[in-house]
């Protein structure tokens, strides 16, 4: 194993934007995914109608993250095949989870008295969910999709596996033919895509929590 | 008119109902109050005439027509709504807050901000300062204020109050009472109100509505109630000064009496002389502008026999200058004024004039009195 600047510096420049742009695309695409299944799902649980669906299926949800993810990444793909697709499928499936958790915590943390007082005003319920339920558990659904962010980025890196691309390609790569510097790209911008990611998403968050509750 | 007839409500899962065969009338204009110790189903009855909760059995009427016949949502924006934990939305300005029931509506922009500015006013909230206000900006007792506010934004003519003012320290309360009083003596809504205090109760209802266990044990006015207490329950209710919070329903105007007599200091020897011509228990001192300056007694007189000098009456006299209240004194006030004095009498006064006179004995009588005695 020997450490190359000539092969560091071809994966930097020449491997590693498109395979970042590759991985960010996959991440974003399953993300947005993800969101809106599961916070969909999130909002048809706390509905009194369908309460007593919410600990089945988050106890599915449950099981579906306790699979390793290159698990599921193998299982995809005599499914739906090699590429872009199958990987984006394994990774909506490992970012659901949070995103429907927090949703569902959040709705339910929702101050009863807030929803009894919309309520009694003459609210309908759909005015309720979407001026008082749905800002109010904003920042909890926000964090939930940080998590799922941070989660769906460094799995993303198996996708290579079944030829989704991204920077597992070179992380991948380097460990056939043992380069340690394509391992190092690979594995360091997944790093500082996580971060961003993060940080990105934590701005969002604090934007959107409701102005009355930052005002202390 | 708002009508619960047999109104019963079981809980699932519950033994006993919260609410048992229930029937109350509110009468256009007038306030009842819900009382009762906590847990007896005063919230429940009171979601039940908004369709927060469905009756388990029986109907409620407003104006005649069942409940069940209008949309529960069109409902509720018709009849304003203070929950007792306030639950003004966190995310939404003090002006936000107020505007939701006419937004409901659909009012046009600038009737909404001129009413949003009444209303603030109202309540004796700066428009300016505080209409972009969130609620968490604001103190307990504005928050309650606001709360009262929005629930009156669309002037409904019903409003259902769970314990309004129960979030606040008991001089703000006092004082959010007195408000809300003066507001409703003009604007003579239909009111169902809980609370479980007693003395609140007595302050703001019109009628009162005494709730055990879920069922109703007395209904009647504060004075009915207080008077005619229909059993231990009520009596233990109210507490060991019932007597006294009977003084407080009634002003000292209305039990004053009018045999009494004006002297002047010229006339202070002559004083009992004058008493005894006019049938007169006592008789106040007053100067050259009708201002009372003291107050002199048959029954002093007497004790003392007629030794005094003018200078000693006049000394004597004065002593009660300080016993003069207005009329529309409470009797409580009339009473600790009484003790603390150590007078028998006290002059009733209509501004700066002397109206008539409160004895010892006449409180007595008030508060022993039964209704209709
Ligand atoms: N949603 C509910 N489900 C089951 N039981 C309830 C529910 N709401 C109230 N209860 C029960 O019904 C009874 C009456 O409750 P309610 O809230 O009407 O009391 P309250 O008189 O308003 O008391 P408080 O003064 O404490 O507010 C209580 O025993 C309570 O436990
Ligand atoms: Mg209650």
């Amino acid at each position: 194993m020997k450490w190359s600047w000539d092969r560091f510096w071809i994966a930097m420049l020449e491997r590693a934007p498109g395979a970042l742009y590759v991985h960010t695309k996959m991440v974003l695409v399953a993300l947005v995914v993800a969101a809106v299944i599961s916070i969909t799902i999130g909002i048809l649980l706390t509905r009194p109608r369908l309460k007593w669906l919410g600990g089945i299926v988050l106890n599915i949800l449950n099981l579906l993250q306790t699979f390793p993810g290159l698990a599921i990444v193998a299982l995809a793909m005599p499914i739906l095949g090699l590429g872009f697709k199958p990987a984006v499928f394994a990774l909506i499936v490992q970012g659901l989870l949070p995103i429907a958790r927090n949703t569902i915590a959040g709705l339910y943390g929702v101050d009863p008295d807030i929803m009894e007082a919309a309520r009694g005003m003459g609210m309908t319920k759909g005015k309720v969910l979407y001026e008082v339920e749905i800002p109010l558990a904003m920042p909890v659904i926000l964090a939930g999709v940080r998590t799922s962010a941070v989660y769906v980025v460094s799995m993303a890196t198996l996708a290579a596996y079944i030829g989704g691309g991204g920077l597992g390609d070179l992380i991948v790569g380097g460990l056939n033919m043992i380069w340690p510097d394509f391992i190092v790209v690979g594995a360091g911008l997944g790093a500082v895509l996580a971060i961003l990611f993060d940080r990105v998403l934590g701005f969002v968050e604090k934007k959107y929590t409701p102005l009355g509750y930052s005002a202390e | 008119m708002i009508e619960l007839v047999n109104i019963t409500k079981k809980y699932a899962g519950q033994e006993e109902p919260a609410v048992k065969g229930l029937n109350l009338l509110v009468r256009d204009g007038e306030s009842c109050v819900l009382v009762g110790p906590s847990g007896c189903g005063k919230s429940t009855t009171l979601r039940m005439i908004n369709r927060l909760i469905e009756p388990t059995a029986g109907t409620v009427l407003i104006d005649g027509k069942d409940i069940r016949e209008t949309d529960p949502d069109r409902l509720r924006m018709g009849i304003g709504y203070v929950i007792q934990q306030i639950g003004l939305l966190p995310h939404r300005t003090v002006a936000e807050n107020i505007a939701i029931v006419p937004r409901l509506y659909g009012w046009p922009k600038d009737k909404i901000r001129e009413r949003t500015d009444e209303l603030l006013e109202l309540i004796g909230l700066d428009p300016e300062t505080t209409r972009h206000k969130y609620p968490a900006q604001l103190s307990g007792g504005q928050m309650q204020r606001v709360g009262v506010a929005r629930a009156m934004a669309v002037d409904p003519p019903i409003m259902l109050m769970d314990e309004p003012f129960g979030a606040v320290d008991p001089i703000a309360r006092n004082h959010l009472q007195d408000e809300f009083l003066r507001l409703q003596s003009v604007m003579r809504k239909t009111i169902c109100f809980v609370t479980h205090d007693i003395n609140e109760a007595i302050k703001m209802g019109d009628q009162i509505a005494i709730l055990d266990r879920g069922e109703l044990v007395q209904h009647g006015s504060p004075l009915e109630i207080l008077s005619n207490p229909a059993n231990d329950f009520v009596c233990d209710f109210i507490g060991y000064d019932r007597v006294v919070k009977k003084l407080s329903l009634c002003r000292a105007g209305s039990i004053s009496r009018k045999d009494f007599c004006l002297i002047r200091e010229s006339e202070l020897p002559a004083a009992a002389k004058k008493m005894e011509e006019q049938r007169a228990e006592v008789s106040f001192l007053v100067d050259g502008k009708g201002v009372p300056r003291g107050m002199l007694t048959a029954k002093w007189l007497k004790d003392n026999g007629s030794a005094f000098t003018p200078k000693e009456l006049k000394a004597l006299a004065s002593q009660g200058h300080k016993g003069f209240i207005q009329e529309d004194t409470l009797l409580r006030d009339a009473l600790s004024l009484l003790l603390e004095l150590d007078l028998d009498y006290l002059g009733v006064l209509k501004g700066e004039t002397l109206c008539g006179a409160v004895s010892m004995a006449d409180i007595r009588q008030y508060a022993s009195g039964k209704e209709g005695d």
